[in-house]
């Protein structure tokens, strides 16, 4: 079964195919793998990719970018307010909702924000298909975790309108955990992971705590403010003022020469994230001079250091707000185009001197494997429909746990099962103990986060034979739904077994009542 | 390591645990999905006892279900087996169908038990050998039940089916009652699924719509090779076969056709009985009718609307001009007041004038100076101003005699002054105008300027190519331009024309251009005959000076200088005395001058011939 994965973002679009057991990531038809998501009109066609982001310098008025910005708001959001302010494309009420004005043609055109993603969508419905050569229309959309659900109707809309069949929208970070199979291997243990997505013009970070093989987000910060065209608009200023030194022509004030100077700018930074320095080459920059500049590594890293101080200052809070220390962080994932940014890797590793920093993957790319993983996951689970938008499910409120004695004979408590784990929940623990006592006891104890722990049972096996050996006694601990827990224990050799229920609170209450 | 038991205890529960918390999580990874179909199928138990389950559900699945005993199955003929209903020999007859593959296997089993010969020949009964035991017709059942392709042609063609299709009048009468039944039994033979219900009058237009477009474009999956007549297998050979196959390909393909056509006519039917249909198409009918009403009103008003706003501009255009009308005729009338009251005045102020004058005697002491006076008093009373007249006679009338003296002459001066001056700007004018009409008719086609010099060599040329000259003009043009020293390059139409216009001049101005001509001839070929000419110019002066006789040739001394040019060769010794003695009145020098002159005239002929000769040819 092949299914396909949409990464759909502020600046690109993504796609990866499930294929054969395996996710990757397509090329379009320009051969990028990640397509900019800009749509440019002309009178006669539109234009997606790569083609209509270089015309902008010419048609910027009728080139819509970041189109994601506004998708499913209202017209006098905010956030569409500022779409307004910075694009060049005329956006307009028509009935409180935002539209662009086209004026390509003789007439000039309204155009929903829809319209336009459903562009890219068959843009990269087209790319998908061309490279599994079959019509597969399944889809997994990423979202980021931000989202409203009226803008992820809108988005799912745009989808099915390009000819998709949406097979769920999932969150951004979820994604790039599924892309580097965290927690899908083996359900034990609870970690948590910290995924850091530095976009075109977003950055947001993420912390979430995996358990069970499932993904919950303990919170999460979104700055529109800073991606990495704030570093290339960085880079094109200096190139700018290099001009103008040289050239001794300012060409700030001239929006085409700008554009043109981005365009380079981002070709240079890309060339930095792997070499030491870069060529910026424009032909015809301003009064028909050609415009060369050599950039280095550490020229760049110098103009961006305010940025790159800015893009990392929210981890900090982030981790604070969640309750959490650096320590406690067990992965790092990078994603994001900016996350190539070599400093920015060695800032993230220093803040996390012994953490394992995920970004072996392309960074840009993660996102739409994690999406096609989920795809080839749904359809594979024929006619399974998620109906409601998020999903709770019932989980353990406290770390269950045992006292034992280390080799100094202190006592410490073991987790049998930690808190989070999703109901119902079965763990299987090998204990043992001297073999020269003839009695065992298992203390079981709960314990809250930050709390004394307390009590819950005791398990006592006796008359057990002394032997050289030590005692094994098999635990079973199994936590239903609504939180009572089950123990069965059973004494390897002997086969003696003691059972144990203790059921959760709010079923004692109910069960005294009645 | 675990801990050693104290004495007294024992294995006790001592508090309840903390109940489960809800928590919102990803929908993300095979574990979510898990738990998702795990909670669906409102299971609660471990992983490992829910997919165990998982599997032991699809054995225990099976639903008790009923055999139905076939009364007449220990009667049936096992050679007639194609004619025999499987189902009902499985013992499902009230399944039919809608058996599932589980189902059928299960009754097999349960009827084989039953039915096999040594399960029967052990109770003792009496079997018969071989294949005409009525097991035959079990194994056979099974088998077409059991595989898919079989049982889906013997579904085809089952014979409790009831092919029927409600007439016209049936479905007319009772639509709902009649039809509902027909296409759900029909709805059996659809390869996709979810067929649209007939539904009820409430129905909307689109789940009407629907159904038809589905029922039109039925697809089924009934096919008839359950009726072939032969069947391939018995085939001895490959001709037999492909023989046999097409004989069956073409009885499917008319069965089948036979079965589209029965679906198409049980649509057509119940498409025309349709009560809903009609109610649509009413309802379609009188929405464009009251649209096409509404239009008509909207055109109409329109109209309307536009036929008041040209009545009211037309309106508004014609009073403007009446106004403007009023309003010009007032100001002339106006006008022709303000004139004639100046007119009233300046007859006023002239009486005034000249009785003024006339009291003063017009400041004249004679009568001849007064008439003179009177005539320029008359003058100035025609040309003066109005307000010059009044300021005049201002002075006049305060003035002592003198000052209205000074005063008129001063006027009458000016007047005076003025007139002239209007005359010299007349004369001056005309002039102009003559000479732009001398310019532009006398330079014929192109306006160019014909100098004295030009004329004379146009005359001459004119008389050097006499009429019946090959290209005349051409020639004479070409003359002039070899010979003018004006520079001007001139075509034959310039000539033509400016010959033309020669001619057409009173011999009088021919006569002055030669006139002209000869002076200047004069002026500048003799700079000590002037006197002498202008003193004498009718003596016969014989040239024997140094300068010789400068007078034109005459037509008798020509012929005499060209005879004698005859009679003594180039050879002859002392020529031109020879020659100047035979033309009288002519030097030695005269003659060679002539000579030469004619050498070169004669030169110039031959050139501006052959170049004219030389251009026609091109």
């Amino acid at each position: 079964m092949a299914a396909i994965g949409v990464h759909f973002g502020y600046t690109c679009a993504c796609v990866a195919i499930f294929k054969d057991g395996r996710a990757d990531v397509v090329a379009n038809d320009a051969g990028d793998r990640v397509t900019p998501a800009v749509v440019g009109y002309r009178d006669t066609e539109q234009i997606v990719g790569i083609a209509a982001k270089q015309g902008r310098v010419r048609n910027a008025a009728n080139t819509v970018v970041r189109v994601k910005q506004i998708l499913g708001r209202r017209f006098n959001d905010p956030e569409t307010q500022t779409h307004k302010g910075e694009t060049k494309c005329q956006v307009v009420s028509r009935g409180e909702k935002p539209y662009y004005e086209i004026t390509a043609g003789d007439h000039p055109e309204y155009v929903a924000p829809e319209d336009v993603a459903k562009l890219i969508f068959h843009k990269m419905k087209e790319t998908a298909q061309s490279a599994l050569g079959s019509d597969v229309s399944d889809v997994v959309i990423t979202v980021p975790f931000e989202f409203a659900p009226n803008q992820k109707r809108a988005l799912r809309e745009a989808a099915e309108a390009a000819g998709f069949h949406v097979l769920r929208l999932i969150h951004e970070p979820a994604a790039a955990l599924l892309a580097y199979n965290i927690g899908q291997d083996h359900t034990s243990g609870k970690s948590h992971v910290l995924v850091y997505k530095l976009g075109g013009t977003s950055l947001s970070v993420t912390v979430l705590q995996v358990n069970g093989g499932m993904f919950r987000v303990l919170s999460t910060h979104t700055d529109h403010g800073i991606g990495g065209e704030s570093f290339t608009q960085a880079l094109a200023q200096h190139l700018a003022s290099e001009f103008k030194r040289t050239f001794k022509h300012d060409v700030s004030s001239n929006a085409r020469a700008m554009l043109k100077l981005m365009n380079g700018a981002d070709m240079a930074k890309h060339s930095l994230s792997s070499l030491g320095s870069a060529n910026c080459f424009v032909d015809s920059l301003h009064d028909g001079i050609d415009f060369e500049c050599n950039v280095s590594r550490a020229r760049f890293e110098l103009l961006c250091s305010s940025l790159l101080n800015k893009s990392i200052q929210p981890i900090q809070l982030l981790l604070e707000k969640a309750g959490l220390s650096a320590s406690s962080i067990n992965k790092v994932v990078l994603c994001g185009g900016s996350a190539r940014i070599p400093r920015l890797q060695q800032i993230m590793r220093e803040m996390f001197p012994d953490v394992e920093l995920l970004s072996s993957a392309p960074p840009d790319e993660v996102i739409a494997v994690g999406a096609a993983l989920e795809a080839g996951l749904l359809v594979g689970s024929d006619s399974f429909v998620l109906e409601e938008e998020s999903v709770t499910v019932d989980v353990s409120a406290a770390d269950i746990l045992i006292k034992e004695v280390d080799e100094s004979g202190a006592e410490v408590l073991t987790v049998l099962l930690p808190s989070g784990m999703p109901l119902p929940a079965r763990r299987h623990h090998v204990l043992s103990g001297g073999g020269k006592q003839s009695s065992l006891c298992l203390d079981i104890y709960q314990r809250f986060v930050m709390e004394q722990p307390e009590q819950l049972s005791k398990i006592v096996f006796r008359d057990l034979q002394p032997s050289e050996a030590d005692h094994n006694i098999d635990v079973v601990v199994t936590m239903k739904r609504d939180g009572s827990i089950h123990v069965s224990c059973v004494e390897q050799t002997t086969g003696k077994s003691e059972v144990v229920t203790i059921t959760a609170a709010a079923a004692a209450a109910a069960a005294a009542a009645s | 390591m675990l801990l050693e038991a104290l004495d007294g205890e024992e294995t006790v529960v001592l508090r309840a645990g903390a109940a489960s918390v809800q928590v919102q999580v990803e929908p993300v990874g095979r574990w979510f999905e898990a738990y998702v179909r795990r909670r669906n199928r409102n299971a609660s138990a471990s992983f490992q006892e829910l997919e165990e389950e998982e599997e032991s559900s699809e054995e225990s699945d099976d639903e008790e279900f009923q055999l139905q005993e076939y009364p007449v199955l220990r009667t049936l003929d096992p050679k007639d087996w194609k004619n025999q209903d499987h189902y009902a020999v499985l013992g499902l007859p009230h399944l039919r169908y809608k058996a599932t593959q589980k189902q059928i296997k299960a009754a097999h089993k349960a009827i084989v038990l039953k039915h096999h010969p040594d399960k029967r020949k052990a109770a003792g009964e009496q079997i018969v050998e071989g294949d005409n035991d009525y097991f035959t017709c079990i194994t056979k059942a099974i088998e077409t039940l059991s595989d898919p392709v079989k049982r889906r042609a013997f579904d085809s063609v089952d014979p409790t089916f009831d092919n029927g299709v409600p007439s016209k009048s049936e479905g007319k009468e009772n639509f709902f009652d009649g039809f509902a039944p027909v296409f759900e039994r029909n709805a059996r033979w659809s390869s996709k699924k979810h067929v649209p219900k007939l539904g009820t009058m409430e129905s909307s237009f689109e789940e009407v719509d629907n159904f038809y477009s589905f029922w039109y474009n039925f697809d089924s999956w009934r096919e008839f090779s359950y009726l072939d007549e032969e069947e391939k297998e018995k085939a001895e050979c490959r001709d037999e076969r492909r023989w046999i196959e097409k004989q069956n390909r073409a009885s499917r393909a008319q069965r089948k056709k036979e079965e589209m056509n029965r679906i198409r006519t049980l649509v057509d039917t119940a498409y025309s009985c349709d009560p809903r249909i009609k109610k649509f198409k009413e309802e379609e009918k009188a929405k464009k009718e009251s649209e096409k009403k509404a239009k008509a009103e909207a055109k109409r008003r329109e109209q309307e609307e536009r036929e008041r706003a040209r009545q009211a501009e037309l309106e508004a255009a014609r009073l403007a001009k009446e106004k403007e009308d009023e309003e010009a005729k007032q100001v002339a009338q106006q006008a022709k007041k303000e004139k004639e009251i100046q007119k009233k005045a300046i007859k006023k102020e002239r009486q005034k004038l000249r009785t003024t004058c006339k009291n003063w005697n017009y400041f004249a002491d004679n009568e001849a100076e007064s008439v003179k006076m009177m005539e320029e008093v008359e003058k100035l009373c025609d040309r003066l101003e109005l307000t010059s007249l009044q300021s005049l006679n201002e002075v006049l009338a305060s003035g002592s005699k003198e000052d209205s003296k000074a005063a008129v002459e001063q006027q009458v001066r000016e007047v005076n002054a003025q007139l002239q001056r209007e005359k010299d700007a007349e004369v001056q004018a005309r002039q102009a105008a003559r000479s732009a009409e001398q310019a532009s008719g006398g330079g014929g086609g192109g306006g160019k300027g014909w100098n004295e010099e030009d004329l004379q060599l146009l005359i001459k040329a004119v008389n050097l190519f006499p009429a019946g000259t090959n290209a005349r003009w051409e020639v004479i043009a070409n003359y002039m331009n070899l010979h003018s020293t004006s520079g001007m390059k001139r075509t034959a139409k310039d000539v033509i024309n400016k010959a033309k216009n020669l001619q057409r001049l009173d011999p009088l101005q021919k006569d002055e251009i030669n006139r002209k001509a000869f002076e200047k001839f004069k002026k500048e070929h003799s700079s000590v005959a002037p006197s002498i000419d202008n003193a004498v110019p009718s003596e016969r002066f014989d040239a024997s000076g140094s300068d010789g006789n400068a007078a034109p040739w005459t037509t008798e001394e020509q012929k005499l200088l060209e005879q004698a040019l005859k009679t003594y060769p180039v050879s002859t010794p002392e020529r031109w005395e020879k020659i100047a003695a035979a033309v009288p009145g002519r030097s030695k020098k005269d003659c060679m001058k002539r000579y030469k002159e004619l050498v070169e005239m004669v030169k110039a002929k031959k050139a501006a011939q052959e170049q004219v000769a030389a251009k026609s040819k091109k």
